[in-house]
Parts: structure tokens; sequence; C-alpha cells
């Protein structure tokens, strides 16, 4: 039966001042979310049927932060917004590629609002704050009650749809860019329905490493699961043989695994895997950048 | 001095709403506040065919804070504006997925949804009609069985026992014998698919019944006037009974045409005592549960002579009406005596035939069924012009009316009808299609091409369709006017204006439109529809102004001792150009009082109306008629633009339009419609599409996030002329032009894309993926074709 009225919901709203009291909440709620920028958090839990407590991030003075890391590279706070993140000179100066990624995601008003912590840990397989973290190799750093704390890999935090490696009561803190990954360059490639503000039907990061042997970066989105490194492709573009980029295309359209629905056709979206690795490649050599940093 | 710094008529003047809109001041139907306001929830079929075996309301209504509940035994009336096919709620049957079944009104939101969650009905389901070639079938199921018994408007004639609406014939010349003398013949098919209006504003109406019966509606209509008439014959209400306010509006675009929710508040509020009653649909109702755009089928054949003539044009427009075709019929029927578009086909066999399906209601859209059949008809000649061999622009350069050609309906037109060649040779100019052309891509990757298309359509209304409006004047000699056409950000309520201070020699900044329309205060207006309103209420307020002239004329008279005609009204006053002696308006306008102590005359005032003369009926089998409707408006647009052959992504870079609308009455409003008329085609024309789940019934992207409308990042750059050819009774020669600006963008798109990389998409919108696949499709003809060499 379909009846129109808006559903309301109902939760409790908390605001911790830091982390281990964000944590202490948690463990002491019903049904408690992680609250960051909002702009997802409020529509999942209309769809699972709603939610007891958020716990607002926000104002937790160590998770607002980017700071450079004790070994060169760079650490993002969980409250971070995408657009502060976009447009932080460290980030814009040693990371273009995550700008690049971060300026087409949503709007304005949705980026400076909307969380790179929060993005990901989201994990929708479109999430646009992924393909430029998985390229970096970027490390989360995450914590739980009672004061325990560990990294993980991005490239192993997506487990599926809407799926993280987290567990409950869990806190993504941080994302840490490493120095090594530091000088990266690379074009983002999406396919859309429209040129702003929409999901994308296909996403295809091709990203160059400033120096080192295994230097290219391959990362997908929108065609499978979650968001995905083609690393058997990478290696095809490393080698640098006349018919890399072809090799290439072929090993990512067979890495992916996407869905037909409202936004595009299995097939298609895997042909589009292919063609937007070229575009991505033809515009890495002609060396400009996508969407330009804001 | 005469008239001087008085020609407000083609001025860029100052909204008359700027400041409220820009502040925020503006109040629209859902910010109105209500004393002891209920709130409704509708509760909606959840299956798209079945019979409606039972409606248990007592749940309902035995939770805290329910007011009333209601269900079609309730209520067991028809409404509709042309075919009376609906009931307010579902009585018997229920034919599409969010078709209203029941109603609660209770304190708060939440009252009313746990009372709605409670309803229980009982359906058996049917099997559904999803399409029209299904639709047409002679076993298909019927989704109205009692087609034969609704009310309807004589010129609408459905085919009881079927699924057909309606029916328009067009039969002129001889199709067949001209057929056989052809050259060279052509046929296409090519298809629309039901597309969302997409207003800022969702559909809204509050309805209250006082102790007395009196009747109150706020709403977000289009057509107070219209609401007040429908629901009279729905509710059986005496009209003086009912008031209808329209508060401003945020967008209609043909959704808020007629009449809507307001049936289903005012059932409600019929049991609240005296309590205003709330009915809201959110955004993803918008896009299913009130009435969305038809979509088309069309097949064309053409048969064009050696001089690259059409001299004989089939047409078959078949219609997706959705559930009801209350207003869809007349979509279909406009259809039909427009079937050819701007062109002057000598045999001509028309058919525009409604088909009811169990989809959502297809109803008016900004350019009522105009884009859809020009989506066929200006792909079709585009694809005759390059079968042929000519060029597109020629060819239709040599097809198109003009003064002294004939339409489909073998009217022919004369001097103000307004010059469609013209438009087609500055547009081809303006975006390139007249020079020799080399693709500067150069066979890379990214092509560019550039097509062009033509626009045509006329007001779809009734014959006696009127307009009408009061003038005032304050004791200052200010002016106040009243009107009932709504302002939904066209700009009526400022050109209104202008011709008002034009035709009175007043300063712009003396005339006030006060009220919003208001059926108890402002004059009769039929609807806000058809791109009527410049042309109609321009035309009623110059009348007007013409009767408060002679009134102040009459009193001068009197003051300086002149007769009348010997005097002229001029810059703030009435002048005697003999003597030079003259009266200020402020001494007239509640009449003039001498210095003896006597009086003559008294507060100026006027009311008039305007209602297009001559009209004829069409012949009922052929469809022939001398004038079939009021005017004609003829535009032209020329699109460049940029395909990305890998991906399939086409993106538009620049859009030149050219409309012959006989007075630019204001360049910005003006250049504000068309520029707003190009985005929503080209949102329809690249990306828009309500994609039905067969299985459920449902729409499978009633959402924004699912459903995409153009970005300002979408935009193309744009241009517009136009060209001044006075129509006849237009008000200093304007004619109507706000849906024509939408019409012709998909399908000059389209064509742009054959100039690109020549394929041909026949279905909107053109996706990415669909025109991949188009592009795959040629290579494998090529090379099929090689081989096959």
């Amino acid at each position: 039966m379909l009846t129109t009225c808006p559903e309301r919901l109902a939760f409790s709203y908390l605001r911790p001042g830091s982390v281990d009291e964000a944590l202490a909440m948690w463990a002491g709620q019903a049904r408690p979310a992680f609250l960051a920028g909002g702009t997802d958090v409020l529509p999942r839990a209309r769809r699972e049927g709603g939610i007891g407590a958020l716990i607002d991030l926000k104002r937790i003075p160590e998770l607002d932060r980017i700071e450079q890391g004790g070994d060169g590279g760079l650490a993002i706070g969980a409250a971070c917004t995408v657009h502060r993140v976009a447009v932080h000179p460290l980030v814009r100066e040693r990371y273009p590629v995550l700008s690049a990624c971060l300026s087409q995601l949503g709007s304005f008003p949705i980026r400076n609002r909307a969380t790179l912590a929060g993005n990901i840990c989201n994990a929708s397989p479109c999430a646009d704050g992924a393909p430029a973290l998985l390229a970096l190799e970027a490390v989360l750093e995450l914590r739980a009650a009672g004061g325990a704390q560990r990294t993980l890999s991005i490239g192993d935090f997506f487990r599926g749809p809407g799926e993280t490696a987290l567990r409950p009561g869990e806190l993504l803190c941080r994302i840490l860019l490493p120095a090594g990954s530091a000088g990266a360059r690379g074009s983002y490639q999406r396919l859309a329905r429209r040129r702003a503000v929409d999901i994308s039907s296909v996403a295809v990061l091709v990203a160059r490493l400033a120096a080192g042997e295994r230097r290219h970066r391959i990362c997908l989105s929108s065609v499978a699961p979650t968001p995905l490194r083609a690393v058997e492709a990478e290696r095809v573009l490393d080698a640098e043989e006349p018919d890399s980029v072809e090799r290439a295309a072929e090993l990512a359209m067979a890495a992916c695994a996407p869905i037909d629905d409202l936004r595009g056709s299995a097939a298609y979206r895997r042909r589009m895997v292919g063609a937007l690795l070229g575009r991505a490649v033809d515009e890495l050599r002609s060396s400009r950048q996508t969407g330009v940093p804001v | 001095m005469s008239g001087q710094g008085y020609d407000w008529v083609g001025q860029d003047v100052e909204r008359v709403d700027a400041v409220d809109k820009v502040t925020g001041a503006a109040r629209y139907t859902a910010d109105l506040k209500f004393p002891r306001l209920l709130h409704a929830a509708v509760v909606r079929s959840s299956l798209p065919h079945a019979r409606l075996l039972h409606v248990d309301l007592g749940p309902a209504l035995s939770v805290p804070g329910v007011k009333a509940a209601v269900c079609g035994r309730d209520v067991p009336f028809h409404v509709g504006i042309y075919l009376k096919d609906q009931t307010v709620f579902a009585c018997d049957r229920v034919r599409y997925v969010g078709d209203p079944v029941a109603a609660v009104a209770a304190e708060s939101p939440e009252a009313a949804a746990e009372a709605a969650s409670r309803i229980a009905i009982d359906y058996e389901p049917l099997e559904p009609v999803f399409d029209v070639e299904r639709g047409l079938e002679p076993d298909a199921p019927r989704v109205h069985p009692e087609l034969g018994r609704y009310e309807c408007v004589p010129w609408i004639t459905p085919e009881p026992g079927t699924n057909v609406c309606n029916h328009l014939k067009v039969r002129k010349g001889d199709f067949d014998a001209a057929l056989k003398r052809c050259a060279h013949v052509i046929e296409n098919r090519f298809a629309v698919p039901q597309v969302q209006h997409v207003p800022l504003e969702p559909h809204v109406s509050v309805a209250r019944v006082d102790l007395a019966g009196r009747v109150e509606i706020h709403t977000s209509a289009q057509s107070p006037f219209t609401v007040r008439h429908l629901l009279c014959a729905c509710f059986g209400f005496k009209h003086a009974d009912v008031r209808v306010i329209v508060p401003h509006v945020g967008g209609g675009f043909g959704g808020k045409a007629g009449i809507n929710l307001e049936p289903i508040a005012t059932a409600l509020a019929l049991r609240c005592d005296g309590r205003p009653v709330r009915v809201a649909v959110d955004r993803s109702e918008e896009f299913y549960a009130v009435v969305v755009r038809q979509g088309l089928q069309a097949s064309l054949t053409s048969g064009v002579d050696e001089n690259g003539r059409v001299i004989a044009q089939k047409m078959r427009y078949v219609w997706d009406c959705g559930a009801y075709g209350g207003y869809g019929v007349n979509v279909v029927r406009a259809a039909g005596y427009t079937c050819g578009g701007a062109y002057a086909f000598d045999h001509v066999q028309g058919d525009s035939i409604g088909v009811y399906t169990n989809r959502p209601i297809g109803s008016a859209y900004r350019g009522f069924g105009m884009q859809e059949i020009h989506w066929a008809l200006e792909s079709q000649m585009d694809a005759v012009a390059r079968e042929i061999g000519m060029d597109p622009v020629e060819f239709r350069l040599r097809n198109c009316l003009g003064p002294g050609k004939a339409t489909v309906t073998g009217q022919v037109l004369d001097e103000s009808a307004g010059d469609v060649a013209t438009c087609i040779r500055k547009v081809a100019c303006g975006i390139g299609l007249d020079v020799d052309r080399t693709d500067p891509s150069g066979g890379g990757p990214i092509r560019r091409g550039r097509g062009m298309a033509c626009a045509v359509k006329a007001p779809a209304m009734p014959n006696d369709a009127a307009s009408s409006v009061i003038l005032k004047f304050c004791e200052d000699a200010t002016l106040e006017l009243s009107l009932s056409g709504v302002d939904i950000g066209q700009g009526l309520r400022t050109v209104a204006a202008q011709y008002a201070a034009q035709a009175l020699k007043l300063p712009i900044e003396s005339v006030r439109v006060h009220n919003l329309p208001d059926t108890h205060l402002s004059p009769y207006d039929w609807q806000t529809v058809a791109s009527r309103q410049t042309w109609a209420t321009g035309n009623a307020v110059l009348r007007a102004a013409e009767d408060c002239k002679r009134q102040l004329l009459e009193t001068a008279a009197s003051a300086l001792g002149r007769p009348a005609d010997a005097l002229e009204l001029d810059a703030g006053c009435v002048r005697d150009p003999d003597s030079g002696r003259s009266v200020p308006l402020d001494r007239l306008v509640m009449g003039y009082l001498f210095e003896d102590g006597h009086a003559v005359g008294g507060p100026v005032a006027a009311c008039a109306h305007f209602v297009p003369e001559g009209l004829l009926f069409l012949d009922p089998e052929t469809s022939q008629s001398k004038k079939p409707v009021a005017k004609w408006t003829f535009g032209a647009q020329g699109v460049e633009i940029s395909v990305d052959t890998r991906t399939g992504e086409i993106r538009v870079d620049r859009v030149v339009a050219c409309y012959d609308v006989g007075k630019v009455v204001h360049p910005s409003l003006i250049r504000g419609q068309t520029f707003g008329g190009i985005v929503q085609g080209l949102g329809t024309g690249l990306m828009e599409e309500l994609v039905l789940d067969r299985t459920s019934g449902r729409i499978a992207n009633a959402t924004l996030a699912d459903y995409k409308i153009p970005s300002s990042l979408d935009a193309p750059r744009m241009e517009a002329g136009f060209l001044e050819t006075p129509q006849a009774d237009g008000p200093l020669g304007a004619r109507g032009v706000g849906e024509h600006t939408m019409i012709p963008t998909p399908a000059a798109i389209a064509n742009a894309l054959v100039d690109a990389c020549g394929v041909r998409v026949h279905s909107m919108p053109l996706t990415a993926e669909k025109v991949l696949a188009a592009l795959d499709a040629r290579e494998a003809g090529r090379e099929g074709g090689h081989r096959g060499s």
C-alpha cells in the first residue's frame, strides 16, 4: 500500500567533544549511528526503518584537522568536508589526484556538507572518494571503545554495497595518505547522465606515481559491488608497450562486474571501462588533468 | 510629447513580483498557515490493474487524532475536463500504481500516515496493459469497460468497447493516389516515453467547507476558475459558494492545469466540520501519482516528388494516455489537427489515437503534444531530405507553410500568421548550417554536428475560452489591475501592467497588479495554459483601458466644455489640443468637481474580456476547417553538438532559436522563456524518461536521484531572435510563445547527431548508451555491406 505522508524519523541527537566520548556514547545507545556530513545517514536510516541515536562527530577537534603525518604523508580527520579536503593547499600540492576526483563529487552544497570519511564509510559502489584513495593506497585509522586501535589498508575496507570492514562501534578517525604516493598525477573519467549532481554510471581513475617501478594505478567505480583496483591492467600500463592501453583496457573490463540498472546496462558499463581508461590515458599523456581542483 | 516615454510594451520593465520573490516574501500554498489545519494522507493503489473488492476504513477511524476517512463509495462522482472518466477515488477498479483509493484527515501527519496504513483493501488483480500496442489488440484487457457511459464534450470521440479514448482523423486530398505518383517513399517510426514535469513546487491543495456549506480552496494550480467549475460539476456545489484562491505557484508546465488534488481535499473537508484539510504530495509521488506527459509511438510515411516537394504524407500518432484521459484526450486532438507541423502537405492521411494503459495519467505538459509529434515529424523531414540528397534546410523551405498555403485541415494562412521560412533561414545561418562545413575533428573520437528543427503550435482550448480583467483608478490616478491568469513564472502580471500603462499613458510604477487570482474577487479566466495569456489577457487589458479612457474623456469633456472626441489622453492628463487646456487625471478619476460645487462623472473603472472570434469546429470525418484554432506561432531552433564516439555522450554546445512572436512585449522575459524552454527540451531530449517496472507496474525511477533533469552545467550557449509579424487579433500584434520554446530541441539534437556521425536515433531520450548502440549498428551494417559487395 502506498500512502501520502513523509515519514518522520525520531531519534536522539548526541554531540560528543572527543573520540573517546563518541565511542562511549555508541556503546550506550540502541541503534546508534555516527553523523559526519549527514548527506547519506538520514536517507539510509529511512530505508532501513529508523535509527535510535545520531552521534555527531563534527564538533570533535581531533577529527577536524588535516595535518602532516610523521612519515611525511598527510592525515585527514573524519569530520573534514569534501570541499575542505579538495581545496586544502597540501592536498592540491601533493595529492592533486584526490583533489581532482573530489571536485567532481556532487555539487558545492553537497561537498560543503559531506565528508570524505563519510563518503567511503557509506561504501557506495559509486563513491567518488574511493578511486583516489585506492590509487594513493590510503591507510585508515580505526578506533573502538576501550582504547582499541588498528589500521587498515583502503584496499581491505570495502566488502560490498554499503558494507565495510568496520566492526560495530568502530570509528574511522583519520585517513592517512602515504608519503610515497605524493606527487601522483591522474585523470578521473566519469560518465553520468548529466554534468553535475549525478551518481556516476561508470568511473575510471588512471593515476601515475611520481617515481617507482609499479607506477600506474587503475581504479574503477560503479562497475562492481565495491570500488576496486584493476591491478593486472596496471602492470600492463607499467610496461609501456605500444599496445599497452588496449591490453590494459581489456584487463580492466575483465576485472569489473557491473550490473544492469537505471543508469546503464552491464554490457555498456563494462565497455565504458575500456573507453574511459583510454580517455584517461590520453589525458594523462597530454599532461592535463580533469576536474580542475577548485 | 503625446505618448512619448510611455511605450512600455517592448521594454524590460521590472517584474511586479521581483522584490517579493527575491526576498522570499512571496508565499506559496504550502507556506500558508491555517488555524486548526488537518493533515491528509492518501492511500494509493499498489497494483497497476485490479478489481477493487472492498475498502475497510474502520481501523483508520480508531487511530487517535483521526478526524475523517473517505473512499470511493462515499464520493462516487466523476471528474474530468473533457472526458469524465475518473472518480475522486477509485470505486470498483484501480487503473495504475498510485490511483487514489482512500484518504484520511488527522491532527498530525503522523496520525494520518498511521491511519492510512491501517486501511484494509481487497483487490482482485487483473492483467495490466503497459503499452499502446497491447492496448490496441482486440483481446487486450479493457482499462475502462464503462467508456461508452462517460460524459464527454462533443469534439472528443472515444471508441467504446476498446481502449481508445479519442481518435482524430485528418483526411485531405487523396493520399493513396498521390503516393503512387511519388518519386520517393520513405517510412520511419519514432517513439517518445512518458516524462514528468518536475515543477519545483509539488502539488498541494488546502480545502475548507464551512458549516454553511461554502467551500474555500487554496491550491497550487494554473486555473482557479476551471478548478471551481470542475469541482462544482463533481460535487454539485453552486459556483458562487466555491472560492478558489491561487497563491504564488512554483512552476506548472501543464501539470497544474485542469483539476488535480482539489477533489480529494474537498471530499475530506466535507467531513471535517469546517476545519481546513491539506493534501500534499511528496517529490516521489509527484513523479507518478498526479499527472505525467503522455508517451507516443509515431509512424510516418512521406511521398516526395522529383523537386523535393512532399505531396503525400501519412502520420499515425498513437498516444499512451495512461490510466485516465480526462485532459489527455485533448492532447490527442491537438496533435491530430497539427499533425503536419510547420509544413504544407497537399495529400494527408493523419490519425491521432489515444490509448488507455495501466500507467500514470498522461496529461497536459508544456507544448501539449507538440514536442512529441515534432520529434517524429522533424526527424522524418531531415531523414527524407538526406535520403533524396537534398540539403535539409532547403527541403524545409520548399515544404514549409506560409501566407497563401494551406494547413492539413485546409486552413489557408494569411499574412498575419507568422513567417516560418524566415525563422528557418535565420536559424540555419545562426548555427552555421548555411556554410560549407568540414568536420574539424578530422576523424577523431569527438565529432561535431549541427542540426535544426521547426516548431508550430496553436492554443488547444475550447473555442469560447475567455480571459477578463478589471481596471480601477485610485484617487491619485494610480491604477489597480485585477486578473485571474496565473503567473506561474512566465511574468504575466508584469506583462498585463505594461499593456495597461501604455494604453493609459501612465508611468509603469502607477500600475499595481494587486491580488493573486481569487474567484471571489478577480474576474473570470478560463485557464493559464496554451501559451494564451499574453495574447488573451493582453487584449482584455487593452479593451478595459479603452473603456477607462472613454470615461476619462467624457468627464473631461464636461470639465472643459468641449466634445469628448476633440480631446486626447496625454501623460497624466486629458488635453484639449486646440486650446492647450488640460485637466490632470487625479481630478478626473473620481469624477470632476466644478468650482461652483457640482460634480460630474464618477470613479473610473472597467471590466473587459477577450474571446477569440470566428473559430469553426473540425469536420468530424476529415477534420477540415477554415479556422480550427485562434492562431499559430511558428519558430525554429538550430543546435550544435559534440559527440564522443567512444562513449556515445552528446554535449549540446550551442542552440540558436528564432520565433515569430508578433511583438516582443518584454525582451528579458521572452529570452528567459526561450532559454528555459531550450533547457527543458534538452532534458527530455537527452535524459528524461519514466521507467516502468513491468513486474510491479511501478515507476522505477520516481526520485530526483534516479530521474535527472538538466543542471545549469548542462545548459548550452543560447541565442534567441524574434520576428515581429503582427498577429491580427494580438494585443499590439503579440502571439503566444511560452510552450513553443521547448518543442524543437530534441529533434534538432537528433538531426545534429546524424550530421555529426551519420546515425539516427528514433526514440527519445538520446542517452549515451543508445547513441553508442546506433554507432555499433552502423559499423555492423558497413561490415555487412562490405562482405556483401
